[in-house]
């Protein structure tokens, strides 16, 4: 019976023995096999260094922005700052990315006026300061009505840009797909630029 | 054990009755008490305690009188004569007879509780009221109808009352005359139901009530009541059809007018926004065009230069409806002016009335109401009335006695 265990015993040492150096074997094959195949691969030239040359390839810094939204409690358009990352030298571009993220921003506890689904097509800043937003036809036809809704949609449209853009434009002008406009709503005379009573 | 088991049966039973009577005095209070109860609820009902405002023309408060409510009915006491209408009224009750008599401006007035009729001496007048006067807590009360029916008449007044916001206003007794003279017409006014058609269906609430039918139901009754006055009313569109800005300001150039009321409702994007707006048509307004108009069209600026003219008789107009309207609301009429595309065209004084909002229950339960667009078709109508009377100083506004 004793003989018998002891048999047993350097039978289970040996299995264990053999069962170790194939893991061995294996972790080692596979070590071998990544660094191979790391070095399989053609190398290419390092990515440029960001230069002052080269600077639309550097992601600009984010900088806050003051989107104007409706506080529902209130009833006025409040600034609800948020942060973008905006081009820093054309002010066309920047223009675009400040209406889209009004367009596109609905934080809790603030509604926003621009109907939901509408796009901006084209922004354009002409030498006399007047800004040119061209939007779809869906903030006209998918607008709720009304001469105070009118209202809040353009002064929310108006207050944010002339907050981002204080020296650079004096006006806007609304247009939809294109073409000059005489209103959104049926109330608002949008056939001419418009600014703000200060 | 026999007497004691007796005795103690006895001796159970005695408590037993004690209770039952008890009870049984309990229960008949409590009968008396609600039988009281009920009795002087049907003879008095449960009157409830309010306040009645009194102002004048101008939308002033003239007093502000506690009053009670009982059955849909409101009742002010006998003070209230003194507070509103003449300070040195005298009265005296006759409480055996239910008698009540007041002495006011060389009249004397008898009323009788419970009792419709309203005597007034000297020269044998009476007056049915369609409420008798009645007694809360042992004083004699009248009814709203004696100060808007019976009392405005002594001093030639009349009196208009909304028991929504519990306002009575006092205003000097309309005199208005038609104003056709022959065949030709002196005033003419437009009233523009906005949008119509399938295409401008305007604002839309969440139960499917559309703005364009709510301003055309308006307008038609507008133009009935103001018709019946005299004057002479064009609507831009009789049916749900739709008409371009040019066509509607083409009505007013064929007839003529002389004042431009467009009907429109009102949304926002918050559903707590509520309350009548007049809008005005003033490019250098709120919202603005650029200053430098003279760099535009020809045709651009021949129509701000223009309508620059009428703007002062478009506030007078605004005005005068603010003070028609504040009446029927508890939120005050705002008066805003804003680049305007539906007055755009139009060379007369003009405004845009925006009847509440579709966007808010309120205002909502309320443009649904018959009543109140009546309501609100009878003060533009008043407003046109004394628009027209203040700036044409021929038409009396008050009889002289």
């Amino acid at each position: 019976m004793k003989h018998n265990s002891s048999a047993g015993f350097s039978r289970l040492l040996v299995i264990w023995g053999i069962t170790l150096v194939l893991v061995a074997v294996c972790l080692a094959a596979t070590l071998f096999l990544i660094k191979r195949s790391k070095q399989s691969v053609v190398p290419t030239a390092p990515p440029p260094l960001p230069t002052a040359a080269n600077p639309s390839d550097t992601p600009p810094p984010p900088q806050e922005v003051n989107l104007f939204l409706l506080d529902p409690t209130t009833l006025t358009l409040v600034p609800v700052k948020t942060e973008r990352r905006l081009h820093t030298t054309e002010p066309t571009k920047r223009l675009n990315q400040v209406v889209t993220a009004l367009i596109q921003e609905t934080p809790p506890n603030f509604r926003n006026t621009i109907p939901r689904g509408t796009l901006l097509n084209e922004t354009y800043i002409d030498t006399q300061q007047t800004a040119y937003l061209d939007f779809s036809s869906h903030l006209s036809e998918g607008h709720i009505g009304g001469t105070t809704a009118e209202l809040l949609t353009i002064t929310a449209i108006l207050k944010t840009v002339f907050d981002a853009f204080p020296d650079d434009i004096k006006q806007v002008q609304i247009l939809i797909d294109g073409e000059e406009v005489k209103t959104l709503a049926g109330h608002l005379n949008l056939s001419q630029p418009l600014h703000l009573f200060q | 054990m026999m007497t004691m088991t007796t005795n103690s049966v006895v001796y159970r039973k005695k408590p037993q009755k004690a209770r039952t009577n008890r009870y049984s005095v309990r229960v008949t209070v409590s009968a008396l008490f609600l039988g009281i109860l009920a009795w002087s609820v049907a003879l008095n009902g449960i009157a409830q305690e309010i306040s009645v405002h009194f102002i004048d023309v101008d939308g002033k408060t003239i007093a502000e009188v506690p009053a009670q409510r009982q059955e849909e009915q409101v009742y002010l006491p006998v003070d209230a004569v003194k507070q509103v209408f003449d300070p040195d009224m005298t009265d005296q009750y006759n409480y055996p007879r239910k008698r009540l008599t007041l002495k006011t401006k060389g009249k004397q007035i008898r009323l009788q509780i419970n009792n419709l009729v309203v005597s007034i001496d000297p020269g044998g007048q009476t007056h049915t009221l369609p409420t008798p006067p009645i007694i809360i807590a042992q004083e004699p009360m009248l009814p709203i109808t004696f100060f808007t029916q019976v009392l405005p008449d002594f001093d030639n007044l009349e009196a208009i009352y909304n028991p929504s916001l519990q306002k009575v206003q006092l205003r000097p007794k309309n005199t208005w005359t038609p104003m056709v003279t022959g065949n030709s017409v002196d005033w003419a006014i437009i009233i523009d139901p906005g949008h119509g058609g399938a295409d401008d269906r305007g604002c839309e609430s969440n139960t499917g009530l559309l703005e364009k039918d709510i301003v055309l139901t308006l307008a038609k009754q507008l133009q009935q009541i103001s018709k019946q006055q005299g004057m002479q009313i064009y609507l831009t569109r009789q049916t749900d059809a739709k008409k371009t800005h040019l066509e509607r300001i083409q009505v007013a150039k064929r007839n003529q007018a002389q004042l431009f009321l467009s009907l429109h409702c009102n949304a926002s994007f918050s559903p707590h926004e509520k309350g009548i707006k007049i809008y005005l048509n003033n490019p250098k307004g709120e919202l603005r065009f650029p200053s430098n108009v003279q760099s535009g069209p020809a045709g651009q600026r021949l129509k701000i230069l223009a309508q620059a003219n009428f703007l002062k008789q478009s506030r007078d107009f605004a005005h005068t409806m603010e003070t028609e309207l504040n009446f029927l609301t508890e939120i005050p009429v705002k008066i805003i002016e804003l680049p305007l595309v539906a007055l755009s065209d139009a060379y007369m004084p003009a405004v845009v009335l925006e009847l509440g909002y579709l966007s808010n229950v309120e205002d909502l339960e309320k443009l649904s109401n018959a009543e109140y667009i009546t309501s609100v078709a009878q003060a533009i109508a008043r407003a046109f009335q004394r628009y027209i009377s203040s700036i044409n100083p021929s038409v009396p506004q008050t009889v002289e006695q």
